[in-house]
């Protein structure tokens, strides 16, 4: 179906047959392939704008819609590291994500909300090393008379990437005095500092196209076993295994400065290829004046 | 200086450029192009076969790399990289369950590397191991 008008004697979108009875000259095919990108480009956005909402699951249409307690989890979790790694409603909870009616049904293997001491267990079904950790701390060995879990430090929905912040008066001292903990933080900062650094500076090669993969799994395997030696909450553990980890960070770190040395080197031989050009320039306009003086002399 | 001989120093001087524009053109080239070490023989890692017990994992450095070994059934060894395929972390045996569990993120594989459960996206990367009478001979 073509659409003319007065000012557009061309339709807009026609048939290839249709085109092929309008005397336009070449601009018919033009038309129909820029009109073909357009549908493509059209079809694209909305594959992309669907699979967008494919992610949404019956959770969070719900919840979503919802207002007050039962909508606050979605808002939350919108913002946390589990949204980020896509990690949704059911993983934790488990459910029927594409089922509004058996979404919460037992059956569909459904969990709801664990009570305090099923919490470790729940987080670490994924963060299995953590609550083997947190299970042989003090923490843990308090589980069910008071003791902290998981989300008392981490919080549930909104939970984020852990940082030496989570270990702070005001938190630690809602059941016990502070000091304990904060010899634990100044043990563990120096060193998480520097892991954040090395971090920094892998996302600074990532950006100017330096495969950094290899780099940034072990980075992610030592902050790991870094950030489970907090949770056995023994001060003298932390620092004894401080320097192993300051010396693991060290080699990557090393690997580091390596890249960025043959960077500044390539930077230096850019520099000498620029200044060879202009030579060159220089050189080949002096040789085309000498010929041009030879014609005028002659 | 005459004509002829400013004309040839110039010549020669945009040669001598040209030719250094081409070394540098052709230096990353020659760099790209030529193989990468990859340890040869020397990369290879022997490993007594007494050190792998069997239902255990024997864990090494494999070109700097954290790699695991074991005896599958009797006499059949299999090697893979101890890196787990979801972000990086270094997995961990479990005798009695016979499959190896990556303490980040829960990832499971079996104990030919395939994945059993979890984030991980593929298999363990696998190292080739050969049997050389009392000793393995891994990569």
């Amino acid at each position: 179906m073509g659409f003319a008008s007065p000012n557009h004697p061309i339709p807009l979108l026609t048939s290839p047959l249709k085109g092929e009875e309008i005397d336009s000259g070449g601009l018919v095919p033009i038309r129909n392939i820029a009109v073909g990108l357009l549908l493509l480009i059209f079809i694209l956005i909305s594959g992309i704008s669907g699979a967008s909402a494919q992610e949404e699951s019956v959770c969070i249409k719900c919840h979503g819609a919802q207002t007050g307690r039962l909508a606050a989890p979605v808002g939350e979790w919108r913002n946390s590291v589990h949204a980020a790694s896509g990690i949704s409603c059911h993983g934790c909870h488990g459910g029927d994500p594409s089922d509004m009616a058996m979404a919460m049904s037992p059956e569909r293997g459904f969990l709801g909300v664990p009570r305090d001491e099923a919490i470790p267990g729940f987080c670490g079904r994924c963060h299995v090393g953590v609550k083997d950790d947190y299970l042989a701390s003090a923490h843990g060995r308090a589980l069910g008379r008071g003791g902290p879990h998981c989300v008392t430090c981490h919080g549930s929905h909104a939970v984020r990437t852990a940082t030496p912040e989570l270990i702070n008066s005001r938190d630690c001292s809602r059941c016990h005095e502070y000091g304990r903990a904060e010899e634990i933080k100044s043990a563990v900062i120096d060193t998480d500092q520097r892991i954040t650094g090395i971090e920094q500076s892998l996302a600074a090669l990532h950006r100017i196209g330096i495969t950094t993969r290899e780099m940034e799994g072990e980075l992610f395997a030592l902050r790991n076993d870094f950030h489970r030696l907090f949770h056995s909450v023994e001060v003298e553990k932390v620092r004894s295994r401080t320097a192993g980890f300051q010396a693991d960070l060290a080699k990557i770190r090393g690997r580091i400065a390596a890249i960025e040395a043959e960077l500044n080197r390539r930077k230096l031989w850019g520099g000498a290829v620029v200044a060879l050009l202009v030579a060159g320039g220089i050189l080949a306009w002096l040789l085309h004046r000498s010929y041009i003086d030879d014609k005028k002399a002659g | 200086m005459d004509v002829s001989s400013r004309r040839k120093f110039l010549i020669i001087s945009l040669g001598a450029v040209g030719a250094s524009l081409a070394g540098v053109a052709a230096y990353p080239l020659f760099r790209y192009l030529s193989p990468q070490p990859t340890g040869g023989e020397k990369g290879r890692v022997t490993i007594p076969r007494a050190q792998v017990g069997a239902g255990q994992a024997h864990f090494f450095q494999f070109r700097g790399h954290p790699a695991v070994l074991l005896e599958r059934t009797p006499g059949v060894f299999a090697a893979f990289s101890a890196i787990c395929t979801h972000l990086g972390c270094i997995i961990r045996w479990l005798p009695e369950k016979g499959e190896f569990l990556c303490p980040c993120h829960a990832g499971r594989f079996a104990s030919d590397g395939k994945v059993l459960a979890g984030p991980p996206p593929r298999p363990l990367q696998v190292i080739p191991v050969a049997v050389a009478g009392d000793n393995l001979l891994v990569g």
